[in-house]
């Protein structure tokens, strides 16, 4: 007795096509969007004060180094000790309850527990001052920060979009005196731009980066 | 695809000399290199390890591992935190590490050192260039004490018995014995400290002294140069230091002294040494060592010639040597001519007497003689007066004073300290551990436990606090405030480089308290200190500030002097002789990794390989090969070494080149209360040492049933009887310098690629085996500044040491009683052609345009092709997570995470390892060089190993750079690549030890 009619002999054949096909569509999109790029651009955690780069760094205009003062020197681009908001903030908005957090660590000494937002894995060593000196500047990375009321994760980060740059920097550098101009784009000529690469090495190798 | 034929290797010439790294390897040559044959001995996937996993257990362990990998890429990275200063430090850059200066006590000798810190956490130890006593370089107890700082198993808090107590209650404490001994004047108040060489330490005690009168203070440490104090006071009725100039000597005779190693000064001793025998051209000299010993130490694995003596008989055998001096070569010795009359030369090789005598004479005033620490103080004095006639003092020796002219004899001083305890009210011990280290005789435990108030200042919970009434926690030498004195006299700043973490009281802080000092802390005591030695008044901050940056007082060495010498009351102490002793005699000697067992708890000292045996991990019985195949011993046999009705239990080994008959005790092991790492292991062998036989002593042994398991790595990494570590005389190197080149291998294999042109810079390494001691710095340092994980005994014996670099030991020629040593530095060879790159699947491990052999971490998947496939076995694989659990699922302890570089990857299971030529040092230069506009230049880079090397053994630098030092290096005709023939290019290179045999002590 046949308990399956004979059209299932189909069956196998059908799962085998419709497993090849959804098992073809789970890769690609794992491939093509589980990135980076749709994974970190747009991460924008709370953080424990409403900091506003876009009223300090935009309205306000000052210089990132201004806070983030050891940037060109140091690996780590440095949040600012609390001391540094204070330099303002003893007189500027004094009794803000919204400086609350900044005013109590300034009392008790204990740090302000910033959230990170842009991390990169651990076995990455990105250095800061190396790049700043060589022309990159800060937007290349951060996007505009001036005009960002919380700061987000503008660029992808990960090591394709890193290696973009490395194997050709000429278009993303700028003058060292424009580093930290958020808005400044590149008007200048194609030989000028490769003038500003002439001395510029990116590693591509593994330890340029990984050690 | 072309299948090579099986590799063959070229036949070793008849005429060259046997190489050995076991007595095992030597005897079986054959089973040996079938041991040899798996790339990974008792590996993971044999049967031995899968015995425990059933199939069941495999599919469940497998299945919630590939759900936990699935699950992983979902779960967005944890939220990290960043936690700025709320008020920054001044000067403070973070990410930038920071550099300071401070010394560190060393048997009497300061060592300068330069600390780097990381946003405060100290995580790097180096010497301080400009220090005398450590000239850059460090010894492996310096490299390895950061380590000890972030030791889990400190003492966080003081105790009453076992009840917590507060610092508040301590001080409490100390007034109350200020109050009671001002009625007494002191008179029951007993301080035991160890040897301290600190001027504030001296101001105090001074101060300490008149406040209470009665009160008496005593010095005790168990591996201490009161025998060469004692025999300086017989010869120059001072106890002056001697220091000896091993560059500018031709002839050196070395009478038990492991000056290379564990004595006193041995960093500054090691850089002379080597410097006085590097050679680069056919026309250039090296001195002649002999070494004369009880055992085989790192020293006299450098001699060229080495006369193993059991210890009665070197006393023997220096009075026969002054007086073949004395009678065939007229040296005038005045009244101890006559006192050697009685030297006989019974029992001692001739040809040691006539021929060390002749050479000692035919280099008058360029020889020296140094007599080791185990000596009597007679042997100390006869070798000082032996000096004096030879013309070398004032030449080759010169003399300063000691830091501290009162101490005495420290066994009498010990003795008088558990004596008088019986009308003490109050002990208190700075330091130290005495209970455990105190000559067995004296039965501290029991005499301690009478007085009515006594206290341990101790880093850790040891023995001492166990026997004491209170505990109170000592501040690690990186967290104290103090200063110190040079051998030669230069004034050496110790300066925190941390708060003390646990809290914690210097034995400056303490003396402080009780002389009454109002400024009681360590900064105003040193800064006292220094106020009143140097006479600056007007502008002291200025000359404070100097000071502190630089390290030392500069300028405040003593000027050298001769001694002057008197030869009758040397004669006078020569006049007792001692019997020799006839049947076995126990040695007792300095630890090269434990000293005497205060650093029994660090991992990264108890898995480094001893210099000559390799074992980790334990120590053992050392017996010479005749000695325990008469015995019937094995190696791990279990014996037992008694001494009058006392006996310890232990495991032998045989040591080629130990003296027969004289059994070699590893001292400082078998700790009770060091830790969870020290606890128990090893062999406590102080029960045997009493007041009466310091260094040595007529002993039994009897083998007993049993044996003990013992992890060595003498047989890893074998490179399977092939010329590896190529060395020759000083007579071959005349007639051919480049006989490094003919004796190794000639390149017979194409290279496989394209071959590459190096621009830019080209790193490179070469390390000089005619200058490498042997002592292991460089495997500590390495450890420390790249995170390299310790795995302990049980892995070890698998083969699974993570050291990215090693010192393979060699035992030469075929006497398996008096070898030869050959050691050799070896890590990865960052091989231009690297076989490694070829067979990784991933691409984890390639070539960077510098000529780096580049490891991704990341990257690797763990198939361990690489390992497998590489020439020098200098890849390391991660079996477990080391950082994170031991292989007995132990956590390991958070502050072990302190002491991190954090500018290099904590790797993780499953990953290979290796040597980087510390890329994160080269990539930091880079950086720091651009920014400063500046091309790099030699000397801004140098690697962990090189930069840590008492001897100056390693060079690194870039190749391209035609006037850099590795460059110059590699230009010596000694040299040689290793495996030349396989074609692999290696970047390391190697100069060929030269030996300097006297051909009249063959004959």
């Amino acid at each position: 007795m046949q308990i399956f009619p004979k059209t299932l002999n189909i069956l196998p054949l059908a799962l085998a096509f419709v497993t090849f096909v959804a098992g073809g569509a789970v890769t690609g999109i794992v491939w093509f969007y589980f990135s980076p790029k749709n994974f970190q651009v747009g991460y924008a955690p709370e953080q424990p004060v409403a900091y506003s780069h876009r009223l300090h760094a935009g309205q306000l205009g000052m210089d990132c180094r201004y806070c983030h003062a050891n940037v060109e020197s140091s690996a780590e681009a440095m949040v600012p000790p609390t001391q540094t908001c204070m330099g303002c903030h003893t007189l500027v908005k004094a009794q803000s309850p919204r400086l609350q957090v900044v005013r109590d660590s300034w009392a008790s000494g204990e740090p302000i527990e910033w959230v990170r937002v842009h991390k990169l894995p651990d076995h990455a060593y990105f250095n800061h001052a190396a790049h700043l000196n060589a022309g990159v500047g800060c937007a290349s990375c951060h996007g505009r920060i001036d005009q960002m009321e919380v700061v987000a994760i503008s660029q992808p980060l990960g090591m394709g979009w890193c290696l973009d740059c490395h194997r050709n920097p000429g278009p993303h550098l700028r003058p060292r005196d424009q580093i930290t101009n958020m808005a400044w784009e590149q008007t200048a000529s194609e030989e000028a731009v490769q003038a500003l690469a002439a001395n510029v090495h990116p590693p591509e190798n593994c330890s340029g980066c990984h050690r | 695809m072309s299948k090579r034929e099986k590799y063959s290797f070229a036949a070793a010439p008849a005429t060259a000399k046997k190489f050995w790294k076991s007595l095992e390897a030597k005897e079986n040559p054959a089973a040996f290199a079938k041991a040899a044959e798996p790339e990974f001995p008792m590996g993971v996937g044999t049967v031995e390890d899968a015995a425990s996993v059933s199939r069941r257990g495999f599919l469940t362990v497998a299945t919630a591992t590939a759900a936990a990998i699935g699950l992983e890429g979902c779960v967005r990275r944890p939220v990290e935190q960043i936690l700025p200063y709320a008020q920054a430090p001044e000067y403070l850059n973070p990410g930038v590490p920071m550099h300071y200066a401070t010394s560190v006590e060393r048997r009497g000798e300061a060592l300068g050192l330069l600390v780097t810190t990381h946003e405060g956490r100290p995580t790097k130890i180096e010497g301080n260039p400009e220090h005398p006593a450590s000239l850059g370089s460090t010894d492996l107890l310096a490299q390895a004490m950061v380590l000890d700082l972030y030791d889990p198993d400190r003492s966080n808090a003081p105790k009453q018995g076992e009840a917590k107590k507060t610092f508040a209650d301590v001080d409490a404490l100390m007034a109350s014995i200020v109050r009671t001994h001002s009625a007494d004047a002191g008179a029951g108040l007993r301080i035991l400290a160890t040897p301290s060489i600190s001027p504030s330490f001296l101001r105090l005690r001074a101060a300490v002294q008149q406040r209470f009168p009665q009160a008496k203070f005593y010095t005790w440490t168990p591996v201490n140069e009161s025998n060469a104090r004692e025999g300086a006071r017989l010869a120059f009725g001072e106890p002056v230091v001697a220091h000896h100039d091993y560059q500018g000597a031709k002839i050196i005779l070395s009478i038990d002294s492991d000056f290379l190693q564990t004595e006193s000064g041995s960093i500054r001793s090691a850089r002379r040494f080597a410097d006085g025998r590097r050679l680069s051209q056919a026309t250039d000299s090296m001195s002649r060592l002999y070494v004369v010993e009880s055992t085989h130490s790192t020293t006299g694995a450098n001699a060229d010639h080495r006369l193993a003596l059991a210890p009665s008989k070197i006393t023997a055998y220096l009075r026969a040597l002054a007086k073949e001096l004395a009678t065939a070569h007229r040296i005038e010795l005045g009244p101890l001519g006559a006192a050697l009359q009685g030297a006989s030369n019974a029992g001692l090789p001739t040809k040691w007497i006539s021929n060390v005598a002749k050479e000692l004479v035919g280099a008058r005033g360029r020889s020296v003689i140094v007599a080791g620490s185990r000596q009597p103080a007679a042997v100390h004095a006869l070798v000082h007066a032996l000096n004096a006639a030879l013309g070398n003092h004032g030449a080759t020796i010169v003399f300063s004073s000691v830091a501290d002219t009162t101490e005495t004899d420290q066994t009498a001083s010990i003795t008088a300290f558990a004596a008088g305890l019986e009308g003490a009210k109050t002990a208190i011990i700075l330091g130290g551990n005495p209970v455990f280290d105190a000559p067995a005789d004296l039965d501290l435990a029991t005499k301690l436990a009478r007085v009515e108030t006594s206290l341990h200042f101790s880093g850790t919970h040891d023995e001492t606090c166990h026997a004491t009434k209170w505990h109170v926690p000592r501040a690690h030498e990186l967290e104290s405030w103090g200063d110190l004195r040079a051998l030669d006299g230069t004034v050496t700043i110790q300066q925190p480089l941390i708060a003390p973490l646990f809290g914690g009281r210097t034995d400056l802080e303490v003396l402080a308290q009780l002389a009454g000092e109002r400024n009681w802390r360590g900064y105003y005591v040193v800064r006292q200190t220094l106020r009143g030695a140097a006479g600056v008044q007007n502008g002291f901050e200025s000359e404070w500030r100097r000071v502190l940056h630089r390290g030392f007082v500069a300028g405040s060495a003593e000027p050298p002097r001769p001694g002057v010498i008197d030869m009758s009351r040397v004669a006078t102490a020569l006049g007792r002789s001692e019997p020799a002793v006839d049947g076995f005699e126990a040695v007792f000697l300095a630890c090269a990794k434990m000293l005497d067992g205060r650093h029994a708890n660090n991992a990264w000292l108890l898995e480094l390989p001893d210099p000559l045996t390799r074992i980790t991990w334990d120590n053992v019985a050392l017996l010479s090969p005749k000695t325990a195949s008469e015995l019937g011993v094995r190696n791990g046999d279990m014996i037992r070494v008694t001494r009058d009705g006392t006996s310890i239990e232990l495991p032998a080994w045989k040591l080629p080149g130990q003296p027969d008959k004289a059994v070699g005790l590893l001292m400082g092991w078998g700790r009770k209360h060091a830790g969870r790492y020290g606890n128990d292991v090893g062999f406590d062998v102080y029960p045997l040492r009493r007041s009466d036989a310091l260094h040595s002593a007529a002993v039994q042994v009897a083998k007993l049933a049993g044996s003990y398991p013992i992890s060595q790595t003498q047989d890893h990494d074998s490179m399977e009887g092939r010329p590896i570590a190529i060395d020759g005389t000083l007579e071959e190197f005349k007639a051919d310098p480049t006989f490094a080149i003919h004796r190794s291998p000639t390149p017979r294999t194409l290279p496989l690629w394209r071959e590459v042109e190096y621009r830019g810079h080209k790193w490179g390494l070469v390390i000089d085996l005619g200058a490498c001691t042997g002592c292991n710095t460089c495997v500590i340092a390495c450890q420390s500044e790249n995170n390299i994980p310790t795995v302990g005994k049980a892995m070890v014996a698998k083969g699974r040491e993570m050291h990215w670099i090693r010192i393979d030991r060699y035992f030469v020629g075929e006497d398996a009683n008096e070898p030869e040593v050959a050691f050799q530095p070896l890590a990865c060879q960052q091989c231009e052609e690297a076989p490694c790159e070829n067979v990784c699947p991933v691409e984890a491990t390639a070539h960077s345009p510098e000529g780096l052999n580049d490891m991704a971490y990341n990257r690797c998947i763990g198939t361990r092709y690489c390992a497998n496939n590489c020439p020098y076995k200098a890849r390391r694989f991660n079996y477990f997570n080391w950082h994170t659990k031991n292989e007995a699922d132990e956590e390991v302890p958070p502050t072990r995470q302190m002491q991190f570089n954090p500018n290099v990857t904590v790797r993780m299971r499953g990953v290979m390892e290796k040597c980087t030529y510390c890329v994160q040092r080269i990539e930091t230069a880079r950086t720091a060089t651009k920014i400063a506009g500046r091309p790099m230049r030699d000397g801004d880079i140098n690697v962990a190993c090189a930069q840590a090397c008492p001897s100056n053994a390693i060079t690194f630098g870039d190749l391209n750079d035609a006037a850099s030092r590795v460059s110059r290096q590699n230009q010596v005709s000694r040299h040689y690549k290793l495996l030349a023939d396989i074609g692999a290019q290696p970047r390391t290179t190697f100069l060929a030890k030269v030996r300097n045999p006297n051909p009249e002590m063959s004959a």
